[in-house]
C-alpha cells in the first residue's frame, strides 16, 4: 500500500507577487496539487535532491550561534538523506552581519592570527579590527572553521553569501524559500519598554519622600 | 577486467515471473551430437536415459535432438526473451550433462554479468520519498527583508 503525500495549499490573492520570491525549481513543488506519488522516478529524484535557499538574519546575533546553523544547512546535515559524499547542501544567506553581536569581551579580547609564511608578516587583529575591516568577515571566518576540512569546503563557502546589511540583490530575494529563526532572543532596550510595563514591575523597596536618586 | 569496464545490469525478473504463476523461461533446448564420435558418449548415454524425462518434467520446453557428423557436441538453450546460450559438452558424463541441464532450466535467459545491487522493489517508498517539503510546509509570505 502506498501512502502518498497529498499538497494542498489555497494561494491568496497575491499569488503571483508570492512566486515571484521563490526558486524556480521549488515554485514546481509547491505548487503541485496532486500526489508527490505519482511523479516519474526522475521528478521524484530532482524533488528529493533539489537546493534550497535559507535567509538568516544576524542582527543582534552571536556569530558562533549563527555560524553553526549555517555550516549544518551548508553540509546537508538537517535533511535525513545526508551523505558527505552527496554534496547535497543547500545555499545559506546572511545579511546584516554588520550587526552582529559578541557576548562578554570578545571585541577587544578575541584575536584573528594570520601568517602568510614570508619572515615579519605575522598579522594579529581584534575582533573590532577585523569587523571594520571587512563586516562579513567574521561570519565567514567562522562558517569556514566549523565546515568539514576537506575539498568539499570550498563548494560550501560558495554556497554561502553574506551581506553586511539588509539589502539584497533581486536574483538572491528570487530565490529564498525560507527564513530561519535567530538562535538568540534580542533583549529589549529599557526604551522600548512602556510605561506601563515599567509600572507594572516590582518595586524591591519604596524610596522616602526626601531620597535623592544619583 | 575492471567491474567497470564489463557490462553491468540491475536484479530484475523477466516480466515480474513468479508474482502470479511462475512461467518456466527455457524455450527450447537443442542436443546437438554425433552418432559415432567418443566425446558425444555422455550425450549419448543421457539420451538413453535422462532426456525423456526432462522433457515430461519441463512441459514448457521443447527439446530437440540432432544427431549430426559434428566434432565437438553442444547443448543450445534459448530462452523465452531471445537470449541463446550454447555449451559444449564434449567428453561430459551423463550426469554432468543432466546437472548442466537443470541447471539452464532453472535459469532465466538475462545475461550472466554483474548484478549491480542483490536487492531490487517496485515501490522503494511506502510512506512518499522525501523532499524539502515534507515537513516544512513552505511559507506563505514571501521570504526577504522587505517582510519586516
Amino acid at each position: 500500500m502506498k501512502y502518498g503525500t497529498t499538497f494542498s495549499f489555497c494561494w491568496s490573492g497575491g499569488s503571483k507577487l508570492l512566486l515571484y520570491h521563490y526558486s524556480h525549481i521549488e515554485v514546481k513543488l509547491t505548487k503541485c496539487l496532486f500526489k508527490m506519488s505519482s511523479f516519474s522516478r526522475s521528478a521524484q529524484q530532482w524533488a528529493t535532491f533539489a537546493r534550497s535557499w535559507f535567509l538568516i538574519d544576524a542582527r543582534m546575533q552571536p556569530p558562533g550561534k549563527i555560524a553553526s546553523m549555517c555550516s549544518v544547512r551548508l553540509q546537508g546535515k538537517h535533511k535525513p538523506i545526508y551523505h558527505p559524499m552527496s554534496d547535497i547542501g543547500d545555499h545559506v544567506v546572511v545579511m546584516n552581519t554588520r550587526h552582529i553581536a559578541f557576548s562578554g569581551n570578545k571585541w577587544e579580547q578575541k584575536v584573528y592570527s594570520s601568517h602568510t609564511g614570508y619572515p615579519g608578516s605575522f598579522k594579529q587583529l581584534t575582533a573590532a579590527q577585523m569587523h571594520k575591516k571587512d563586516p562579513t568577515a567574521i561570519i565567514k571566518l567562522a562558517v569556514y572553521g566549523m565546515l568539514p576540512k576537506n575539498l568539499t569546503r570550498r563548494t560550501m563557502m560558495q554556497r554561502l553569501h553574506l551581506f553586511t546589511d539588509d539589502v539584497l540583490p533581486e536574483d538572491i530575494l528570487e530565490n529564498l524559500t525560507e527564513e530561519l529563526p535567530q538562535p538568540r532572543e534580542i533583549p529589549r532596550k529599557l526604551s522600548e519598554y512602556t510605561q506601563e510595563e515599567c509600572d507594572a514591575f516590582p518595586m524591591l523597596w519604596t524610596p522616602p519622600e526626601d531620597y535623592r536618586m544619583k | 577486467m575492471t567491474a567497470r569496464g564489463t557490462p553491468s545490469r540491475f536484479l530484475q525478473s523477466v516480466l515480474h515471473n513468479g508474482v502470479g504463476r511462475y512461467v518456466c523461461q527455457l524455450k527450447r533446448i537443442s542436443l546437438i551430437f554425433s552418432k559415432k564420435g567418443q566425446g558425444s558418449l555422455g550425450v549419448r548415454d543421457f539420451i538413453e536415459e535422462g532426456v525423456v524425462d526432462f522433457a515430461k518434467n519441463n512441459p514448457g520446453t521443447v527439446v530437440y535432438i540432432s544427431p549430426q557428423s559434428c566434432r565437438i557436441p553442444k547443448i543450445v538453450a534459448e530462452y523465452l526473451n531471445g537470449n541463446v546460450k550454447e555449451e559444449t559438452v564434449t567428453n561430459k558424463t551423463s550426469q554432468e550433462i543432466v546437472e548442466l541441464i537443470t541447471k539452464l532450466s532453472n535459469q532465466s535467459g538475462l545475461d550472466i554479468i554483474r548484478i549491480r545491487k542483490p536487492f531490487h522493489t517496485d515501490s522503494p517508498s511506502i510512506q512518499g520519498q522525501w523532499h524539502p517539503f515534507t515537513n516544512r510546509p513552505p511559507s506563505i509570505d514571501p521570504v526577504g527583508p522587505q517582510a519586516k
